[in-house]
């Protein structure tokens, strides 16, 4: 027995340091992101890995705020953002009702199709989508962003959402059918607060791929009127491109929303993500 | 109430919206690539029909077979270090009972909620030749310490590690689900067998994994082959075509070459690629199950 635990204390003691070691892989060149920000520019060229800064320099963080228009471009990605979640989930409810539980012929082909577009590339589109949105003058607009957005969000939201109403009994909406209520009032009423647990896996999943989306945006967008976050830091190398620690400072604020969104959600992010992935 | 249910045009009015993306943001554009891609387009002035010339010059466009070996390069790493690395971070992690598991997943994950624009050019700073962590740490063990990552013969596998990096979180995240999802019985009832720790590992743990381990391999081929982002900002497949992969190579061909038809032919091979990739995986699978 006595042998048993020693072998455990040195396995588990090689279990920490494997698992500190990745942690350090994984966070450390954000702890020297956060760190270079906020020294001066001078004090950059080091041999050291982290500077002690003389002077904390958050003036760094004002001219990445001001000058990166972090304002306009958090209020757009928001924006965007959210609507894209909205649409995502009123769509793929929508159809997955109509494909689990109506009774029509084409119900199992129609959901085939949409989940097709989980295998089609989105870069694929890049090209002809350009021309359309050209074409139709939706260039610099805001539906150029949420068109691709929802259209590639939703197989995976239809997918999560389908299977998940096929576990809901039927009995509810049935005796609500027989009390006279219409198919669209079902699904308000009845169905939509059952799926809490699978809309917000969907809402998760939605929300992340397209913050951090940003090939449709610059190929789709040259105003500032609609561009998202991560133009603060794609404009601010052509501006700044020898003051190399404000370049610091503006992708550490750019990465702060999600982060902190990250930090006060975890349980339910990795809990979505987990549920989004395994089953998606 | 099986009119109720069957009421066409309640069943078109809920179905409409979905088909309506799915026609105007993927189908009709896939379609209009399928068009480009037979003509010598450049963008600007008229298109003339060209036949199968751009499929014909992209069998010898060096270019395109690189984009490929690249997204193989890159499949391969995913697999043969993303995930296993994941896997033992994963059971390490399962073998703590508690304590320190939700700040271990907490740290793995954070990169993956970080933009990939802030990603690629934080990587570009880190292997920076004049102030980049990388070559600092080189210093360190003693060597010269000013090598340029990014240059030719070493770019791929910056871009490679950086990639590797990055998923590494998501990739634990999803086997440690399929860790948590084993029958804890099954682990107690093995121990009372006298199975150590690597024979549980080894007889319960991996082949129960089993299914999840498919789909995590599915999903990093695919993601191999789709890689753009990154690489786009990161080297935007420099030096020469050195880190070139398929959707960067094709928008370099519409919008800095000029060649709008010949990129979009590369996307309709592009989308081919990757349902073949899907489909010959599924059935691999599948048929190994069988």
């Amino acid at each position: 027995m006595k042998v048993e635990n020693k072998k455990l204390t040195v396995g588990s003691l090689l279990g920490w340091f494997v698992l500190i070691a990745f942690a350090v892989i994984q966070i450390f060149p954000l702890v020297w992101l956060v760190d270079f920000s906020l020294a001066s520019n001078n004090e950059m060229f080091t041999n050291g890995l982290l500077i002690i800064p003389k002077v904390f320099r958050f003036d760094n963080y004002v001219t990445a705020f001001t000058d990166g228009h972090f304002l306009q471009y958090f209020r757009n990605s928001l924006l965007i953002n959210v609507l894209a979640v909205v649409i995502v989930l009123f769509i793929s409810i929508i159809t997955a009702f109509a494909c689990t539980r109506m009774h029509w012929k084409l119900s199992g082909l129609v959901k085939t199709i949409i989940l097709l577009g989980m295998m089609i590339p989105i870069h694929a589109t890049l090209l002809p989508n350009y021309m359309i949105y050209d074409k139709l003058h939706l260039t610099d607009t805001i539906w150029a962003l949420l068109i691709p957005y929802v259209a590639f969000s939703l197989p995976q939201g239809l997918f999560l959402t389908s299977s998940f109403m096929e576990s809901i009994p039927k009995e509810l909406e049935e005796a609500a059918l027989i009390d006279g209520c219409g198919i669209y009032r079902i699904i308000a009423i009845i169905i939509t607060p059952l799926m809490k647990s699978s809309m917000s896996t969907v809402a998760i999943m939605t929300f992340l791929n397209n913050w951090n989306e940003f090939m449709m945006a610059s190929t789709y967008l040259s105003s500032p009127k609609w561009k998202t976050l991560p133009f603060s830091v794609l404009e601010f190398t052509g501006m700044y491109a020898s003051n190399y620690s404000v370049q610091f400072a503006v992708m550490a604020l750019t990465a702060a929303p999600m982060v902190v969104i990250y930090i006060l959600l975890n349980k339910h992010i990795t809990k979505g993500v987990a549920m989004g992935a395994v089953k998606g | 109430m099986r009119k109720a249910y069957s009421n066409k045009a309640v069943i078109a009015s809920l179905v409409a919206p979905g088909l309506i993306f799915f026609f105007f943001a993927i189908l009709v554009p896939i379609c209009l690539s399928v068009y480009y891609g037979f003509t010598d387009f450049s963008g600007l002035g008229a298109a003339s029909f060209i036949g199968l010339d751009n499929y014909k010059f992209m069998l010898h466009d060096k270019d395109f077979w690189i984009s490929l070996r690249n997204s193989g390069l890159l499949a391969i790493g995913f697999v043969c270090i993303q995930h296993p690395l994941a896997i033992i971070a994963a059971v390490i992690i399962d073998n703590m009972q508690g304590k320190a598991e939700g700040f271990f997943r907490c740290v793995y994950f954070l990169p993956n909620v970080i933009s990939v624009a802030i990603i690629a050019y934080l990587w570009k700073f880190i292997y920076d030749p004049n102030f980049g962590l990388l070559n600092n740490i080189v210093k360190i063990f003693g060597g010269e310490g000013h090598i340029n990552w990014l240059g030719s013969g070493t770019a791929i596998w910056s871009v490679l590690i950086v990639l590797i990096w990055h998923g590494f979180g998501w990739g634990m995240l999803i086997y440690y689900t399929g860790i948590k999802n084993i029958d804890p019985v099954l682990y107690e009832a093995a121990a009372i067998d006298g199975a150590d720790k690597k024979k549980r590992f080894l007889l319960i743990t991996l082949p129960l994994m089993k299914p999840v381990i498919q789909v995590n391999v599915t999903l990093a081929v695919i993601s191999a082959l789709k890689q753009m982002e990154t690489v786009y900002l990161l080297t935007n497949g420099g030096p020469g075509n050195e880190t070139q992969f398929m959707a960067n190579h094709l928008y370099k061909q519409a919008f800095s070459a000029f060649k709008y038809g010949y990129g979009n032919s590369i996307s309709v091979v592009f989308v081919i690629i990757c349902i073949l990739a899907t489909q010959v995986l599924n059935m691999i699978f599948r048929e190994k199950e069988a």
